[in-house]
């Protein structure tokens, strides 16, 4: 039996292949996703996502205790995440061989006092995310520097962020 | 001691030299284990003898092997000794304290975690091998000349080498792994002495960021080491000194200088320490080596009025050009810094050197080989003038 040929640590024919038969599925392009997130008391949170739990707090400065990282930590981490396994899927997929990588990233919110109480103009949410990718791999800069952009242009996260995403919501009384 | 045949102000290096593009990817296939030590060292020697011509060429006195086999100035020791592992600073940001300290330390340097290594303690440590003699044996063979070997020293080993977490299960306390370094560093310079090695410089440019660096207690990558200090500078001077003097006690037949500089991982004068040499000269003068090979050819080093109070107590390696530029010092430039230092040493006391290795890390050399090479023969050109003056 041929042995399976693994880039970066991943099958890329199994992959591949997986992906083929997801595709299959009807609606399978939309990815749907749950979360619950239960209250743990004071500013602590679990969020279950599948058969995973993650904790959220708030730093103690804000008079949380500090145990996990707040919600928007969690999505800059998400966005870093998404970029570096985008990055990983692509090169995998082209045959490129990457020794190391790290994505490094900044980020700051328009008025994070509009969600404190402090009043003010603007919103609470990111205004401005640099994400700078550190690669260590078997190509040259230029064909590193075009997957880079191309994962970024792909990015789930990422898109969820540049693109305006309708939230409805409601509430239930119990 | 004095080193025999040599002329008034010896021109030397401080040790490393850039490597070549050869040398780089034998490296990297070697660190990956696709490349065996034999087959690597095969293209290191080609590296060091090519480094030894640019040497010869320019004019130089005292030469070294540009630390060609080593992966940096310090961690190549993780090589040679049983109980160290090069470990990513990816890996280790597991198990310090400071996580935020640490990234912030990385964002200034505008470096990935994964790109920088550092050899940790993680067992009892003894040599599996000497640390050096490889280099100085191909030296020997190689040139006439007297020969230059770097040694890390004992205060950097144990800063950088001991990791709250990683290596406190072998040795609890820094003071205990320090007594097992001194162990091992006494243990090469017996056998340098033995091979008649005529200059060992040992680095410990640790000791600038104890002085210079504001917040004493934060971690730093100053020349790789992630040395976390008392906060109490006098402290760690004293101790640094105790553990010199422990290394080198009872050894004789050979020239023996420190290093001190201020940072030689960025071209970027304001990312590198600045201050003046004075708050350690009472600690540096009281070790008991012939020389201090110290930093002056930036005005981040201070002025050499430092050594007043200190005049004539030890040879001066004076850094006279600067490795992280491509703007040429002039020899006349190289004079007047002499002429300066002449206040405060004898002729006899002034041996000429860079302010510091043209390639301390092999991934990220601070010039060209080429460069480096002119540099030096800047350096030869004003030994010459200064023969002509004060001999």
């Amino acid at each position: 039996m041929e042995e399976a040929k693994l880039v970066n640590g991943l099958n890329v024919k199994e992959f591949e292949e997986a992906v083929n038969q997801v595709a299959e599925q009807e609606g399978a392009q939309k990815a749907p996703k749950k979360s619950r997130v239960r209250w743990k008391g004071g500013f602590k949170f679990s969020a279950l996502v599948r058969n995973h739990t993650f904790l959220v707090d708030e730093p103690a400065h804000l008079t949380g205790e500090d145990e996990a990282p707040n919600s928007m930590e969690y999505v800059l981490g998400a966005l870093g995440a998404c970029l570096a396994t985008g990055f990983v899927l692509n090169a995998s997929k082209q045959g490129i061989e990457i020794y190391d990588m790290e994505v490094v990233l900044d980020a700051s919110q328009d008025n994070v006092f509009t969600f404190l109480g402090l009043g003010g103009d603007g919103h609470s949410g990111f205004d401005g995310i640099t994400a700078k990718l550190f690669v260590k791999s078997n190509q040259d800069e230029a064909t590193l520097s075009k997957l880079w952009d191309d994962t970024v242009k792909t990015s789930p996260v990422g898109n969820s962020m540049v693109h305006v995403v309708p939230i409805q919501t409601e509430i239930g009384v119990v | 001691m004095t080193i025999e045949g040599l002329p008034l102000f010896p021109v030397t290096v401080v040790g490393s030299w850039p490597r070549t593009p050869d040398l780089l990817e034998a490296l990297r296939q070697r660190q990956a284990g696709r490349l065996s030590w034999e087959d690597y060292n095969k293209v290191a020697d080609e590296a060091v003898l090519e480094c030894l011509k640019y040497q010869d060429d320019a004019g130089v006195d005292i030469v070294s092997d540009g630390e060609q086999r080593r992966d940096n100035f310090y961690s190549f020791v993780e090589e040679k000794m049983d109980g160290v592992r090069l470990m990513s600073l990816a890996e280790l940001m597991d198990h310090v304290e400071d996580k935020t300290a640490f990234d912030e330390q990385l964002r200034s340097l505008d470096a990935p975690a994964f790109a920088i290594h550092n050899a940790t303690v993680v067992g009892k440590i003894s040599r599996r091998q000497p640390l050096a003699m490889d280099e100085v044996e191909f030296l020997r063979k190689h040139t006439s000349k007297p020969i230059r070997i770097a040694l890390p020293g004992p205060y950097l080993l144990t800063r950088s080498m001991w990791v709250k977490g990683v290596s406190d299960t072998a040795y609890p306390t820094l003071d205990d792994l320090a007594q097992d370094i001194v162990q091992v560093l006494r243990e090469e310079l017996f056998e340098m002495q033995e091979a008649g090695v005529e200059f060992v410089q040992i680095d410990e440019p640790v000791l600038s960021n104890v002085l210079f660096k504001p917040d004493v207690q934060e971690r730093t990558f100053m020349c790789a080491s992630m040395a976390a200090s008392s906060g109490d500078p006098t402290r760690e001077m004293v101790w640094a000194l105790r553990l010199m003097n422990s290394v080198v006690r009872g050894i004789d037949g050979m020239h023996l200088g420190v290093h001190v500089c201020r940072g030689n991982w960025s071209r970027k004068e304001d990312s590198l320490l600045n201050g003046g040499y004075e708050p350690m000269l009472t600690y540096l003068t009281s070790m008991q080596l012939d020389q201090l090979v110290l930093e002056y050819a930036t005005p981040r080093a201070g002025p050499l009025s430092a050594f007043e109070k200190y005049a004539k107590k030890r040879e001066i390696g004076l850094g006279v050009v600067n490795p992280r530029t491509d703007d040429l010092e002039s020899p006349k430039d190289v004079v007047n810094l002499v002429n300066e230092a002449l206040k405060y040493f004898e002729p006899t006391q002034i041996y000429l050197n860079p302010d510091c290795g043209f390639g301390t890390f092999a991934e990220r050399p601070m010039n060209s080989a080429e460069m480096a090479f002119k540099k030096l023969q800047i350096i030869s050109e004003a030994a010459k003038e200064l023969r002509t003056t004060y001999s």
